[in-house]
């Protein structure tokens, strides 16, 4: 029975709420700041651009230079971001993310780590979210409010080098739901 | 303050030199206790520390994407040389680039005609002095063809007789002998439990041409997101960057169900202790109930007596922290200790004391507290005809 002789009865509980509300904020989303609203503003789509086409074509197809529509879950390492950027690596959408697959627990299934290095590096693009100077936005993607295994869908540049490897020079991005 | 006139302060002392056996033997039983929550503690800061000192925020290291440990990975031979083309941000002084290629093994090391103990082998260059800026040469010099830089608490890692990697003597690992031609400290850092040896004689060793890493030094201003997005965008050389600090912070992780079994250990210790307290002050009292209800009829008030008990548990409890303490930083401090990363230090600092003096105290405290509330009970009449 609480009573006012006991004031630890109220006094702890509302210390343990408030430490466990603390503990939940913090795996909130990140608060967003004026430059992540304004990156939202200018390159998050509102409506997906058409004629997307998977990252396993475009690595295929796409030349340096290219205007190219890319659609790829965010994902293929562990860290698929880059640290206060807006840049991040992509996987072909038809590839199987850990988490698709039947018994696997694995605890990051975005890394994709039940395919070989070589099988997924032929479905993988790295994308960078640019201004318009070209030079990569200084907002990590996540305050975009991007998360992994999303699909995205990326209108931009293809950038391409001698070892095949893409790059996604990005104006514009979509999040499928 | 008190609200009651308290016994002398002398009187509690003089108490514990009236039976100087038993204050002895409690004063030596809580000093061990005490010594013994020094030397977890100092274990415990001594690893924090040295994973603390062992990351330099201006240095990233490139390994072999997704690789559990550097000891794992594998890059090509010419990633050096792509690094310091591709890259602008890395730190350069007189034409020379921060940028040092590594092989990096736990292997079987025999020292001192001792048995092959496991011991941390970097094959370096001597732009890894560039990089490692806490690296210093104390003894001797840089190895040449056929000779090994050992760290500092080397020795200790290999578990080998004293003096087995003093310069000048042999190590055998990876089917070779090696000259050790100086030895090097490193602030402590994880670094000081390695040999070091020249990385082209070291691939010739293992017959291998690749690097387990790459380790690079940021110049000023430039920032890790740039070696980031290089190894994220040249996907054919599957390479991934990790920054120092980050790499150890994941070893302390790796480490902390150890810390939280060391910190169990110390609490564990302190209870021990406790009941030690405890069985000398109930001893201390039991056969005393005259003297106390005497005190009672002079006018001391129960709560007079019962602190007066306590104060002799806390100033023995005291005295036994302050012999530990003076144990540990003469005798503890420093020690070198062997484990699974390497070797580190044992470190008595500041929190160490605290800690350990803290618990001195407690044990004091809270040993000495049921004797005296069982003082505090005893009627004044029947006291005085006990």
């Amino acid at each position: 029975m609480l009573t006012d002789r006991n004031p630890w009865r109220l006094v702890l509980p509302a210390a343990v709420a408030g430490l466990l509300s603390l503990g939940c904020n913090q795996s909130g989303p990140p608060p967003a700041d004026a430059a992540a609203e304004a990156a939202k503003a200018t390159h998050v789509l509102t409506a997906e651009p058409a004629g997307a086409k998977g990252v396993a074509d475009v690595r295929k197809a796409a030349k340096d230079g290219d205007d190219v529509v890319v659609v790829g879950r965010i994902g293929g390492a562990r860290q698929p971001w880059i640290e206060g950027r807006a840049a991040f690596s992509i996987v072909e959408p038809s590839f199987k993310s850990c988490s698709d697959r039947e018994d696997d627990n694995c605890d990051t299934p975005w890394d994709y780590c039940c395919d070989s290095l070589e099988t997924l590096r032929e479905g993988m693009a790295t994308v960078k979210v640019v201004d318009a100077q070209g030079a990569t936005v200084a907002v990590d993607a996540r305050k975009l409010g991007l998360r992994e295994l999303q699909t995205v869908v990326v209108r931009g540049k293809a950038k391409r080098d001698e070892h095949g490897n893409l790059t996604v020079l990005a104006s514009g991005l979509f999040v499928r739901p | 303050v008190l609200f009651f006139r308290p016994l002398p302060w002398e009187y509690g002392v003089r108490n514990l030199f009236r039976r100087m056996g038993r204050s002895a033997l409690t004063l030596a039983g809580l000093a061990l206790v005490v010594l013994l929550v020094f030397v977890v503690v100092g274990f415990i800061r001594g690893l924090e520390s040295s994973l603390d000192l062992s990351g330099d925020p201006r240095v990233v290291l490139i390994h072999t994407l997704g690789a559990e440990n550097l000891e794992n990975s594998s890059v090509v031979g010419n990633t050096p040389g792509l690094l310091e083309a591709s890259l602008a941000g890395v730190q350069r002084r007189g034409g020379a680039a921060y940028i040092s290629p590594e092989v990096y093994l736990g292997t079987r090391v025999a020292a001192g005609g001792a048995a092959p103990g496991l011991g941390l082998v970097r094959g370096v260059t001597p732009a890894a002095l560039l990089v490692r800026g806490r690296v210093q040469i104390v003894e001797g010099r840089w190895p040449g063809p056929g000779e090994t830089l050992a760290g500092r608490l080397a020795e200790a890692k290999l578990g080998g007789p004293a003096g087995a990697t003093a310069v000048g003597r042999l190590v055998a690992f990876e089917g070779r002998e090696w000259r050790v031609s100086g030895r090097f400290a490193a602030a402590g850092s994880a670094l000081e439990s390695e040999l070091w040896c020249p990385l082209d004689d070291l691939q010739q060793a293992m017959k291998r041409q690749d690097l387990s890493l790459v380790a690079l030094t940021l110049a000023p201003g430039a920032d890790f997101a740039d070696v980031d997005e290089y190894c994220k965008e040249r996907l054919d050389l599957e390479l991934q960057a990790t920054a120092e600090t980050d790499y150890y912070a994941g070893l302390q992780r790796h480490y902390q169900p150890v810390r939280l079994l060391a910190w169990l250990t110390v609490l564990l210790l302190a209870g021990a202790g406790v009941f030690a307290g405890l069985n000398t002050m109930y001893g201390a009292v039991a056969g005393r109930g005259r003297e106390f209800a005497a005190l009672q009829t002079l006018g001391f008030s129960r709560r007079a007596v019962a602190l007066s008990v306590v104060q002799e548990g806390v100033v023995l409890a005291t005295a036994a922290a302050l012999l530990a303490a003076v144990i540990a930083l003469g005798l503890v401090n420093g020690a070198a200790v062997r484990f699974t990363m390497g070797a580190f230090a044992l470190r008595i600092d500041g929190a160490a004391t605290a800690v350990g003096c803290g618990v001195g105290l407690l044990i004091g405290a809270i040993g000495a507290l049921p004797p005296a509330l069982r003082a505090m009970r005893l009627p004044v009449a029947e006291g005085l005809k006990a």
